[in-house]
């Protein structure tokens, strides 16, 4: 598998469409999901997702066999994704600011209940652009506080606080869901 | 009831996978192909560039040219005159060159709209192209199958490796149509309705469309399913989800009606990885098959969930095995169709074991002499290919302008560039793909301008004749045939001061019709675009000559040799439009070695050609 996927990459370096096709085929799923996770509605999903894939076709010279592709690929989706978030600044992007009597709202742990992934990203996505990010870059790469804060050139207080807010909503959706649950 | 933390929650959206719709990678290709539209925008750019330069290079040179001459000078008011011309020529150039602006505004902006309506046109047209390719790519995608043949014995055509397709021709033998109708009466009450789309197959390789797929088959929930793939029916002993998807969606005898949407399939990675085997046994042989009346088709469809998560409701296929009996129906009731079609299939089916064998080898035999014309087929086309395109045929037109670079001097005054027109053919012979040789047929004109000529003008001065002192006097180089016309040497004119002595412009052409014999070396070339450096000599046979002063005729150039020889240097940017034609912009400079005999004559030439290439 391993030396399918080099003999791929080395096709998609000399520009071959088959190549390109395989490894899309590999590996679109996944990184169609990082898109949907981190983009609110799913047309700048594609969008994103499109020009995100023609960077990595167009760079993927640089990749240097060393450490994981999937791990390459996902690190220029993200970057992508955060550059398109952050042009779109006009949702007052990354304007909070860390305060500590209302960010530091303990976190509710609650029952299990089976909710589909459908459900689950549907309340990621309803989250506002910037908890949404750092939900993101924390919950699923598990990024730290401190690497969020120099990526996303924010303080580390404010992707805390982001973070706690992100959870905050929701748990609330969920005990919203939990409620409907029990009812139906 | 147990606890969890938010986190934990999410946690199984951190490998969350969904397939993307299948157009995004049809616009993923097209944005890949763009940059070389940009290429290709700019070749035609500089093209439609040098053209227009091309082309307002005669004006450019004219009025520089016009710019030296001083037309008459009379009476001893002399230096006025000059003065006063020179400045009306100087608003007069600078009027021009304005209005030249204007117009290269003008039409820089009409190619822009031109240009950019046809981008748009490419890309769509690639776009299309590109789908189109694409379609292709997924439907030649190849699968781990096994070969299942359908001989049908009498019409002698084999259709090995059907598998292989993802769709049978119905030249071939029909199977596709007939296939389609018998899946739709095997619905039963399933609502299955495929409507289809491009598929993105990667046959054992966890293809995302056919895991979507896959997942809404082993899913038991009574949804409507829908899928999104136009997928024929082939009995297809390997894994094909596909295939697999499709059949038991009709044979399992539920009250399903399932419906896919490829594009919002929320396939969790953990969930999805399919362990699907098939045991179907088919037979390979459609003549055993229907001889022994015995088919064991037993399609067998393994989707076991390794790594099942706690997410319950998530769509993950519990391990089951679904029994295809009906596969062996649905087979038999495809050949029953066909052979109602075909009674060639029918006959076929009556064949002993014998006849089967004789057929095979005859088949075989058949296969032998088709592989064996294949590769003499191929080896002709090798032949033709490295005959073709040997040879090309170049028609081209362009300007030229020749000058001096020795500062040389007629009657004392300095000789001027001239702009002249050019075009001829040519044809080329590839030596190698490097190498190639030229020659062909060109008219070119050799010209020259010379300001301020002092002459005596015969027609006007009536006791002037030719005979005269001037005339006969040697020192006085006469160089035109019409002996009406005497030109003095700046020097004679300052001693005669006659009020007789005229100035004006004196223009000499020469045309030859030329054969130039050159050498071609390609040093780049890529895809549509070829350049060539170029260079040989040539012969020219005077064809025209002529001399004038102020536009008025002084006959011929007495010096100028009938024969001419020199050498030439170009480079040829060419690229090809279409198949094996070609456009073309040649910078030149040529070189006269003996235009004038006695007489300095301009002998450099810079020139601009535009032409089409027809290879052949």
């Amino acid at each position: 598998m391993k030396d399918d996927l080099d003999k791929y990459i080395k096709l998609c370096m000399k520009n071959d469409r088959e190549g390109q096709l395989k490894i899309y085929q590999l590996f679109s799923p996944v990184l169609y999901g990082i898109c949907l996770k981190y983009m609110k509605n799913e047309d700048d999903a594609k969008d994103v997702f499109q020009e995100a894939f023609v960077i990595v076709f167009q760079k993927i010279s640089q990749y240097k066999f060393e450490g994981s592709f999937e791990g390459w690929l996902k690190r220029i989706f993200i970057n992508k994704l955060i550059e398109t978030l952050n042009k779109k600044k006009k949702e007052s992007f990354f304007l909070d600011v860390f305060d500590p009597d209302t960010d530091f709202i303990e976190e509710e742990e609650l029952d299990v209940i089976p909710i589909e992934q459908e459900k689950l990203l549907e309340y990621i996505r309803d989250l506002p652009d910037q908890y949404r990010t750092v939900f993101n870059l924390y919950v699923f790469e598990k990024m730290k506080h401190k690497e969020i804060a120099e990526l996303l050139k924010i303080s580390e207080g404010t992707s805390k606080s982001n973070l706690n807010r992100a959870k905050h909503i929701l748990q609330k959706r969920i005990l919203q869901s939990k409620k409907n649950f029990k009812i139906a | 009831m147990k606890k969890q933390k938010i986190e934990d929650i999410f946690s199984s959206m951190e490998d969350f996978t969904s397939v993307p719709p299948p157009e995004l990678w049809g616009q993923i290709e097209e944005k890949l192909d763009k940059p070389k539209k940009k290429k290709r925008a700019i070749l035609w750019w500089s093209a439609a560039a040098c053209l227009l330069l091309g082309l307002l290079l005669p004006s450019v040179l004219h009025f520089t040219s016009n710019d030296l001459g001083v037309k008459t000078i009379q009476n001893g008011s002399v230096e006025n005159n000059v003065v006063l011309d020179q400045k009306n020529n100087e608003t007069d150039k600078t009027r021009s060159i304005e209005n030249n602006e204007n117009i290269l505004e003008k039409e820089s902006n009409n190619n822009r709209v031109s240009s950019s309506e046809k981008t748009i046109n490419q890309s769509q047209n690639n776009s299309l192209n590109q789908n189109s390719e694409t379609a292709k790519k997924q439907s030649d995608s190849p699968k781990k199958t096994n070969n299942i043949n359908f001989e049908s014995g009498l019409n002698g055509q084999k259709n090995s490796e059907v598998a292989e397709k993802t769709f049978v021709p119905t030249q071939e033998n029909g199977l596709n149509a007939v296939s389609k109708n018998q899946i739709s009466t095997n619905k039963k009450e399933n609502t299955n309705r495929a409507v289809a789309e491009k598929t993105f197959v990667s046959a054992g390789e966890n293809g995302f469309n056919a895991a979507s797929k896959n997942q809404i088959l082993t899913n038991k929930k009574e949804n409507l399913n829908k899928a999104v793939a136009e997928k024929p029916f082939a009995p297809n002993k390997s894994n094909s989800f596909n295939y697999g998807s499709k059949n038991q969606s009709t044979d399992l005898e539920k009250r399903n009606a399932d419906k896919i949407l490829a594009e919002k399939k929320f396939a969790p990675a953990k969930t999805n990885k399919f362990n699907a085997a098939s045991a179907n046994q088919l037979p390979n042989s459609i003549f055993e098959d229907l001889k022994s009346s015995k088919n064991k088709n037993a399609m067998a469809f393994n989707a076991s969930n390794s790594t099942a998560k706690r997410n319950s409701n998530t769509l993950s296929p519990s391990k089951e095995n679904i029994e295809k009996t009906t596969a062996e129906k649905s087979i038999a009731s495809v050949q029953k169709d066909y052979s109602k079609n075909n009674a060639a299939i029918t006959n076929a089916n009556i064949l002993s074991k014998k006849d089967s064998v004789q057929l095979a080898e005859l088949q075989n035999l058949e296969k032998g002499i088709a592989a064996a014309s294949v590769e003499e087929k191929k080896k002709k086309e090798d032949k033709l290919l490295s005959k073709a395109d040997k040879w090309a045929l170049q028609v081209f037109a362009g300007v030229a302008n020749s000058e001096n670079y020795k500062n040389n001097k007629t009657l004392g005054n300095v000789n001027d560039s001239k702009q002249s027109n050019s075009y001829g053919v040519k044809t080329q012979y590839k030596i190698n793909k490097k190498w190639a040789v030229a020659s062909g047929l060109k008219i070119n004109e050799l010209g020259q301008s010379v300001a301020n000529v002092s002459y005596l003008n015969a027609k006007k001065q009536a006791l002037f004749s030719s005979s005269d002192y001037f005339v006969k006097n040697e020192t006085v180089p006469q160089i035109a045939s019409d002996t009406r016309y005497v030109l003095v040497s700046n020097s004679t004119k300052d001693v005669l001061q006659s009020e007789n002595v005229e100035t004006g412009n004196l223009d000499q052409n020469l045309r030859y019709i030329e054969m130039p014999l050159e050498v071609s070396y390609s040093i780049f070339s890529k895809k549509r675009t070829n350049i060539n450096l170029n260079t040989g000599g040539f012969v020219g046979r005077l064809i025209s000559n002529s001399i004038a002063i102020d536009g008025n005729s002084m006959g011929e150039n007495v010096n100028a040799n009938d024969y001419v020889y020199g050498t030439t240097l170009s480079s040829t940017v060419q690229y090809r439009v279409y198949k094996k034609t070609n456009v073309f912009v040649e910078p030149a400079v040529n070189y006269y070695a003996n235009p004038l005999n006695n007489q300095s004559f301009n002998q450099f030439q810079w020139g601009l050609n535009f032409g089409l290439n027809v290879n052949f």
